[in-house]
């Protein structure tokens, strides 16, 4: 007899499905990481972005200098440049704020002797590698002495203070951001100004019995360990009522100098370690 | 797909959306292209979708490092960017005004996206983060089918044929 053959009934492979599932994969697993990414510690990954500052450091500074050199407003003769005057203003509050502040010390401790401001401090002269609203990165990092928290000057005045940091870089965080909040000090008055995220910072609860004008300088109060003396911060641009509370000033500050076209900066390291 | 090509090109972009842009920016915002958003754009359109979905995912990372909060644009680039894969398999995006809708949407979609990403980390945001978000987008698509030409010259692909890579 002969044998009977059955034929199975075998469904052909559907190789469109057999690719679908690994590309439903591909996109799982990149999606995984990027929230990974996103949940990470900043500290963790910010080394992604100082390891990217520094290994392409050299042609980020020059599109940096191509592109502060092409914004540039042509030099007249026998006058400074804007930000020469600027720094010489700057320089000059200080200087001004800091003869006003030894005149009252002596007044009230004649007979002491005192320090003078910034004395035992290092400046750590620093490179701008990239500018942007979230900060700058700069060339310098722990090796050289740098920690968390930091003053950062720029053309004689605070912009910052370090926020970020790793081995040869460091990120500082400038005193426009939102996040951003610095003791200050306008007259007499003791404050806190915060970052608005529009190139400027804001003075809030104020009382308006307090006289604040424009154009009044405002000074970063000192921190002990990280800032010895009294440096300006900015001027007060608009000084007006609160729409919220009239009882209160609604105080908007402008930066003492134009941050995004910072080419270098100078780390306040107090008490520098020889 | 040439990858080391492919890295190559996304490291220069990404240096000179660092870097150089500024030049180029526009208005008190600073309104400057997004040379990542229109890289994206391109290879989800002249590749097949495993190798579009890698790029996507590749461009966000670039984007991610030069920008504050890592993830953010990793997610919105590969989300958007896998989406718009999959939709020029259906429709064809070869023409110039459709490649600047896409670039135009996608960024759009993608700015929306990275910046609720953003607040979530508790990071710091741009002023004005909407108009900036448009008038990047904009800008974006008025400049990015002109910079497909040199792109595909680069990866050595032919862009008026409408076969996939």
């Amino acid at each position: 007899m002969a044998r009977q053959q059955t034929k199975l009934w075998v469904p052909k492979r559907n190789k469109r499905r057999l690719e679908s599932p690994s590309q439903k994969m591909l996109f799982t697993w990149l999606m995984l990481g990027g929230i990974i990414f996103l949940l990470a510690p900043q500290n963790l990954t910010s080394k992604f972005q100082f390891g990217f500052a520094r290994i392409f450091q050299w042609p980020l500074s020059i599109g940096r200098n191509i592109s502060l050199s092409a914004h540039m407003e042509p030099q007249l003769t026998d006058v400074v440049s804007r930000r020469k005057y600027d720094q010489l203003q700057n320089y000059l509050a200080n200087v001004t704020e800091e003869l006003n502040r030894e005149r009252q010390k002596a007044e009230e401790l004649s007979g002491l002797r005192n320090r003078h401001s910034l004395e035992g401090a290092g400046l750590m002269l620093a490179e701008v590698i990239t500018a942007s609203a979230d900060g700058l990165v700069i060339n310098r990092g722990q090796n050289d002495g740098l920690q968390k928290g930091q003053f950062v000057l720029g053309d004689n005045s605070v912009i910052g203070t370090i926020s970020d940091i790793s081995p040869r870089t460091s990120k500082i965080e400038l005193v426009t951001e939102t996040t951003s909040s610095t003791a200050v000090q306008i007259g007499e008055l003791k404050t806190v100004l915060h970052g608005d995220g529009k190139d400027s910072a804001k003075v809030q609860l104020v009382s308006i019995k307090h006289k604040i004008n424009i154009g009044d300088n405002v000074y970063a109060c000192k921190k002990p360990g990280l800032l010895d003396a009294t440096i300006i911060i900015g001027t007060v641009a608009q000084c007006s009522r609160s729409e919220e509370n009239p009882l209160l000033w609604d105080i908007t500050v402008k930066p003492a100098c134009n941050i995004q076209a910072l080419n270098d900066v100078a780390v306040i390291i107090m008490n520098p370690q020889k | 797909m040439r990858w080391l090509r492919f890295a190559v090109l996304i490291s220069l972009v990404t240096v000179l959306q660092a870097g150089l842009t500024d030049i180029i920016a526009v208005s008190r915002l600073n309104i400057k292209p997004d040379l990542l958003l229109i890289l994206m754009v391109f290879f989800a359109i002249h590749y097949s979708q495993p190798e579009a979905i890698i790029a996507s995912f590749a461009v966000g990372f670039a984007a991610d490092i030069i920008g504050s909060a890592m993830g953010t644009r990793i997610i919105s680039f590969g989300l958007f960017g896998t989406l718009l894969a999959y939709l020029s398999g259906i429709i064809s995006i070869k023409k110039m005004p459709y490649q600047s809708l896409a670039i135009f949407i996608c960024g759009l979609l993608i700015g929306v996206t990275g910046h609720f990403l953003t607040l979530i980390k508790d990071q710091p945001t741009a002023t004005n983060v909407y108009a900036v978000i448009f008038w990047t987008s904009a800008y974006s698509s008025l400049l990015g089918p002109f910079l497909f030409l040199p792109t595909a010259w680069w990866m050595r692909i032919k862009t008026h044929r409408h076969e996939r890579h």
